[in-house]
């Protein structure tokens, strides 16, 4: 049952989230087979285009995810409801559709023509790598981002003010001011990718993990009825070390820019650490659970959180730290294994967290008074270790191909050219394309989840047994 | 990793401090041994993740000194070394003035904690205008992050561990306010702690950089 | 009331260990094996403010030993360096 009523809004944007999770999924297949079958859909679907719409609908949905998110837990952190729920609703149509015309506009026009279409002359901010959408769109994003703000904030000034609700917050405005960064694409090349980086890293490696953050705390605060005090105590440190390690971390990006040399060593030593607030979440995820005062009956929720502190260690930590430091990142640097790093990282930490609100919120909004009946959550569970496993995989594969690329292409005595490299690591792309549909497969379950067993009774949770005294 | 979970798991939310020698006393009394070091728990997972971003730091500058030996031992000699050594000092009774606070208020003396604070907190602020003034001598002969691998390690170090000293006195200014408004007691004071445990890590750090950035 | 503080006496000790690392530096002594010394007295120096001032002489189980075991990561480490550069 929803404590405000205000919170069903989060309900569209979730919905959105897994219906455009569904269209990026779509296309990254279309794009791994691309590896291996140049003109796969050639000329109706030209690689670039299906990687501009890979990626561009991997940001928006998570968008949607984090938006859906907020209405959610905001409401419930701030005990009052929602400062305009006739707002958000408007924002989400609004967001729908500038998203949806402008991957429209990538599908159906050169984008060439599009921004010329677009008015691109006037404003030029298009045509640079996760920021290809035309300045008009941008713009749109920037609105939405201020009303969205405002819902959120004005909601919190007026209720309860939690530390989960202010990370939070914190994020999400930084998320908005460093998107302006899009807006600025000076001649100099050397600044347009520094300032570039402020977008795509601070984003990710900055203010996303304190809504990463916030929302795990959040969901483990109701799933385990630990004190408040004892979450939001490990918040504080795990933001704190991620922003220290996040922000001079952005060196890594700086190291063959044409920046200042310092940067190879700032990037190095910083980014190194980059690991550290991901193994505290992981940390944190766990020891939370083992200290739980309660059961409670939805256990898919519990597993989505216990695995995004595990993958986003991994993916954000682990894989990032493999071709961090700049003596390796010289010869890693955009290869396969960046996009080894891109996809586990991008799935552990924010597609995991963003389905873990999702799987706990969504038995709420739709009704149920904590949680799906059983046949659901088994059907979830089980898209969850499909979807994972084959993220694995994907990634392993991925990183087996980035090895041999950059043995064959970079260290080797004899280096040889791109595109023969390319073919003698077909085998990897092929394995991974393989890994990619059963993703799919798990993702499809993962829909289905929503569908089956509604009419059965919600699950249950075994009581804890009787704590000793010790430890009350 | 296990250790830690393990201690992460266990530990009271807020613990009763055991018996602590009475204060003024001689040390040494035969006493308990707890299983947790004063103050916040919190505050010690951060520690050791910002020890370990200072470990890194030290040992990529031993390296890149490897590397560029001659370089590093000729830059060396334009620091000044005494400026280090007045620095050095008052960072090791600074951290002492704290251990006193942290005696007083254990001894339920809300007062002397905030004395001795508040000349902890004058040491900080000469560490910093003592550090400022280095700074300033070597900008005023135009080093900068980019003249060379040394400056760029020296100042680079130094200006992270200057960060930390900015910040370890907000939070030492923010214990003793706390103090002042007559929030901690013997009974209650995990906060002084968590404070202290702090500043003595950045003393800490500092005394590993001290000689291996100025002498060796 | 007269006694002296042991954390007294370690602070005293801190400051005659620093006034030596100086008075090296002072005397433009160098080498790996002044290196080493004066990494050796740092250690000790470091070890010195977690066992007294940190106050983990006090406590027992892992946390007792976690800066001991942090001071050993930079300090191998920069040992390792430094005798590498001087070979």
């Amino acid at each position: 049952m929803l404590q405000y009523k205000s919170q069903a809004v989060a309900k569209p944007y979730f919905i959105a989230a897994i219906a455009l999770f569904i269209g990026q999924i779509l296309f990254g297949l279309i794009l791994g087979l691309q590896y291996v079958m140049g003109d796969f859909l050639f000329p109706e679907i030209p690689f670039n285009v299906a990687r501009m719409v890979h990626t561009n609908l991997l940001i928006v949905w998570l968008l949607f995810g984090f938006m859906g998110a907020a209405y959610y837990l905001v409401p419930e952190e701030a005990e009052t409801e929602l400062h305009s729920p006739g707002l958000a609703i408007l924002m989400f149509w609004i967001f729908l559709i500038a998203g949806a015309l402008t991957v429209l506009g990538y599908l159906l026009v050169p984008y060439a023509r599009l921004a010329e279409l677009t008015g691109n002359h006037l404003w030029p901010t298009m045509g640079r790598e996760f920021l290809e959408q035309p300045t008009i769109t941008k713009v749109g994003i920037v609105v939405v981002a201020l009303a969205f703000l405002y819902n959120v904030g004005m909601t919190i000034l007026k209720g309860r003010k939690t530390v989960v609700s202010l990370v939070l917050l914190i994020g999400l405005v930084g998320l908005a001011v460093l998107f302006l960064f899009a807006f600025y694409n000076p001649e100099n090349l050397v600044k347009d990718k520094f300032y570039w980086w402020w977008v795509v890293h601070l984003w990710v490696e900055g203010v996303w993990e304190l809504i990463m953050g916030a929302i795990l705390a959040f969901v483990l605060i109701k799933l385990t009825g630990v004190d408040r005090e004892v979450i939001e105590k490990w918040l504080y440190v795990i933001i704190a070390m991620a922003l220290i390690t996040g922000i001079i971390g952005t060196g890594h990006h700086y190291f063959w820019i044409g920046t200042p040399e310092y940067w190879q060593w700032w990037g190095s030593i910083f980014s190194a650490l980059e690991p550290l607030p991901f193994f505290m979440m992981t940390v944190f995820a766990f020891n939370m659970v083992n200290r739980r005062r309660r059961n409670h009956p939805n256990k898919a929720a519990m597993l989505w959180a216990l695995g995004t502190g595990v993958m986003a260690f991994l993916g954000a930590g682990v894989w990032g730290f493999l071709h961090t430091l700049a003596p390796v990142n010289y010869y890693t640097h955009g290869s396969q294994i960046t996009a080894a790093h891109g996809h586990m990282a991008f799935y552990g930490a924010y597609v995991m967290i963003v389905l873990t609100i999702i799987s706990y919120a969504m038995p709420m909004l739709r009704g149920r008074e904590a949680a799906n009946s059983n046949r659901s959550q088994v059907v979830e569970m089980w898209s969850f270790w499909l979807m994972t496993v084959s993220m694995v995989f994907i990634t392993l594969f991925l990183t087996g191909a980035g090895i041999l690329q950059v043995w064959l292409q970079r260290y080797s005595d004899d280096p040889q050219p791109f595109m023969v490299v390319q073919e003698k690591i077909e085998l990897f792309y092929w394995m991974r394309e393989v890994a990619g549909v059963i993703f799919l497969i798990g993702l499809v379950l993962y829909v289905i989840s929503f569908f089956v067993g509604q009419r059965q009774p919600e699950a249950s949770a075994k009581p804890l047994p009787a704590v000793s005294p010790a430890e009350a | 990793m296990h250790a830690v979970a393990e201690a992460m798991t266990g530990r009271p939310d807020s613990f009763p401090l055991p018996e602590r020698r009475a204060q003024g006393s001689a040390a040494g009394a035969a006493q308990e041994r707890v299983a947790w070091p004063p103050g916040d728990l919190a505050i010690w997972i951060f520690i050791l993740a910002e020890l370990a971003v200072f470990a890194i730091f030290f040992a990529a500058y031993a390296f890149a000194r490897m590397g560029e030996l001659e370089l590093f031992v000729t830059y060396q000699q334009t620091l000044d070394t005494n400026l280090a050594l007045i620095n050095t000092l008052a960072l090791i009774t600074s951290s002492y003035f704290v251990v006193r606070a942290v005696g007083r208020i254990r001894a339920d003396d809300a007062g002397g904690c905030i004395r001795w604070l508040a000349g902890a907190l004058l040491l900080g602020g000469v560490f910093l205008g003592v550090k400022s003034l280095e700074y300033a001598h070597l900008f005023g002969e135009g080093v900068s992050l980019s003249t060379n691998t040394f400056y760029t390690f020296y100042l680079s170090l130094t200006f992270f561990h200057f960060m930390h000293v900015v910040m370890g006195m907000v939070i030492l200014a923010a214990v003793a306010v706390k103090a002042a408004q007559g929030h901690y007691s013997r009974e209650v004071h995990t906060g002084v702690e968590t404070g202290a445990s702090y500043w003595h890590m950045v003393d800490l750090v500092w005394l590993i950089l001290f000689p291996l950035v100025y002498v060796m | 009331m007269t006694a002296i503080r042991p954390e007294t006496l370690v602070w005293l000790l801190l400051v005659a260990l620093t006034l030596l690392t100086w008075g090296v530096g002072q005397e433009g002594l160098n080498g790996p094996a002044v290196s080493l010394g004066l990494l050796g007295v740092a250690l000790f120096k470091g070890h010195l403010v977690g066992d007294w001032f940190m106050g983990l002489r006090r406590v027992r189980g892992p946390w007792r030993w976690v800066i001991a075991l942090w001071l050993l990561l930079p300090g191998g480490l920069i040992a390792l360096a430094f005798l590498l550069a001087a070979r």
